[in-house]
């Protein structure tokens, strides 16, 4: 009788069991389609915007960018706007963009040209309010009686990408009083720099990070990395 | 021989920069009969825009958008069109570069037909004196010895 009975019960422990066992492959695999499937979609998302973000234009796209910056230009500088004269300006604007079509997007990394122009903008504020906080430190540095400079040259390795972003960087370091920049060689920053904190404040890296930022290098890390973690994450939350 | 320039600063803002010179000459000259300008004046900046290009991205790049043959032609274009229009008047019965006489031809009203030939004329002289610009800028820095052409250079090297 306890046989039977405990055969009894053995045979509903290991049912239970297959039934645990079953479910939790079911779990499993839900889970990997879900990682699979998620990680496929946001890949092609990734791909989508790094796809925007580094194909070259074609020579016609260029050809056509061009002429349209060129006929704004035109027609700032004309201010009439009867037929001749907006035709000169396009007959002009066309012969110019024939003749250099290939200079004014030469070498970039074509992101989206309107988040670039955006982000620009957003810039020059920041870009002024660091102008004038070193203009102060400048004068004080000018004005106390021990003239406590340091002048020293400093070499920054840059991780900026293309040379338009290199000469926004030199030129923002060299419009901010009290450093200028030597020369770019190498990726590699030559920065003359009047004293230790100036130094400092340079070495932070956070003139760079943003430039970085305007010219969208920095984005395709910072979009992979949240990405690839965070949102499948929540969808493997989501199906369990 | 100028070679391209290794300072990354100078040649990306050179590069940005040149389109917008260019098209600032052709303002320049277009505008010479409604404001300060004209052919002579813009015809400089064309050049100068040139020149820039050359000491920046150096001389192949220069060649490949504007060879050396198209600089004299347009040069010479220059000259015949001001020529040609002054003598289109001279034919017409009146004087030497008097444009109103040019309204038979245009079929607009003589004070029409004179803004159109003064724009003529200035077209032409921006044009020969953009290429003359550009070609004594180039064989000053060349010394004449035209980069490419090793015969001509042996010989001058002989000769010299």
């Amino acid at each position: 009788m306890e046989v039977t009975l405990f055969i009894h019960a053995a045979d509903d422990a290991f049912r239970i069991l297959e039934n645990a066992k079953v479910q939790a492959v079911g779990l499993l695999d839900t889970a990997t389609r879900l990682t699979s499937e998620t990680r496929w979609m946001e890949e092609k998302k990734v791909q989508g915007i790094l796809k925007g973000a580094q194909a070259t234009r074609s020579g016609f796209q260029n050809f056509v960018a061009t002429f349209v910056m060129l006929m704004g230009f035109w027609a700032l500088l004309s201010g009439k706007f009867d037929t001749f004269h907006l035709s000169l300006g396009v007959i002009c604007s066309v012969i110019v963009a024939y003749l250099s079509h290939d200079l004014l997007f030469a070498n970039v990394r074509v992101g989206d040209g309107r988040v670039i122009a955006q982000r620009f903008i957003r810039y020059i504020p920041w870009l002024l309010y660091e102008i004038v906080t070193a203009n102060f430190y400048v004068a004080y540095l000018a004005l106390s009686p021990k003239m406590p400079i340091d002048p020293q040259i400093i070499r920054f390795k840059t991780k900026l990408e293309s040379d338009i972003s290199w000469v926004t960087l030199a030129n923002s370091i060299t419009l901010t009083p009290g450093t200028i920049t030597i020369d770019i060689a190498d990726r590699e920053f030559m920065v003359h720099a009047l004293d230790r904190k100036v130094a400092g404040d340079l070495d932070t890296g956070e003139m760079e990070d943003r430039v970085a930022h305007i010219f969208m290098e920095a984005d395709h890390i910072y979009i992979q990395d949240v990405l690839d973690v965070s949102r499948i994450f929540a969808e493997l939350k989501r199906g369990m | 021989m100028i070679a391209s320039s290794d300072d990354i600063i100078i040649k990306t803002i050179a590069r940005i920069f040149v389109p917008f010179i260019q098209l600032y000459a052709l303002y320049v000259i277009m505008h010479g009969h409604y404001s300060p300008g004209g052919g002579f004046q813009g015809g400089v900046i064309l050049g100068a825009s040139m020149a820039l290009l050359l000491i920046t991205h150096g001389y192949d790049e220069v060649k490949r958008r504007l060879p050396e043959g198209v600089v004299m032609l347009l040069g010479s274009v220059g000259v015949l069109i001001y020529a040609g229009i002054g003598l289109t008047c001279l034919l017409l019965g009146g004087n030497y570069l008097d444009y109103s006489q040019l309204s038979v031809i245009l079929h607009v009203d003589p004070a029409h037909a004179r803004s159109l030939g003064i724009l003529g004329v200035e077209l032409g002289v921006g044009f020969t004196v953009m290429a003359i610009m550009y070609s004594i800028f180039f064989d000053i820095s060349t010394g004449g010895i035209l980069p490419g052409d090793e015969k001509r250079n042996e010989e001058l090297e002989n000769n010299g």
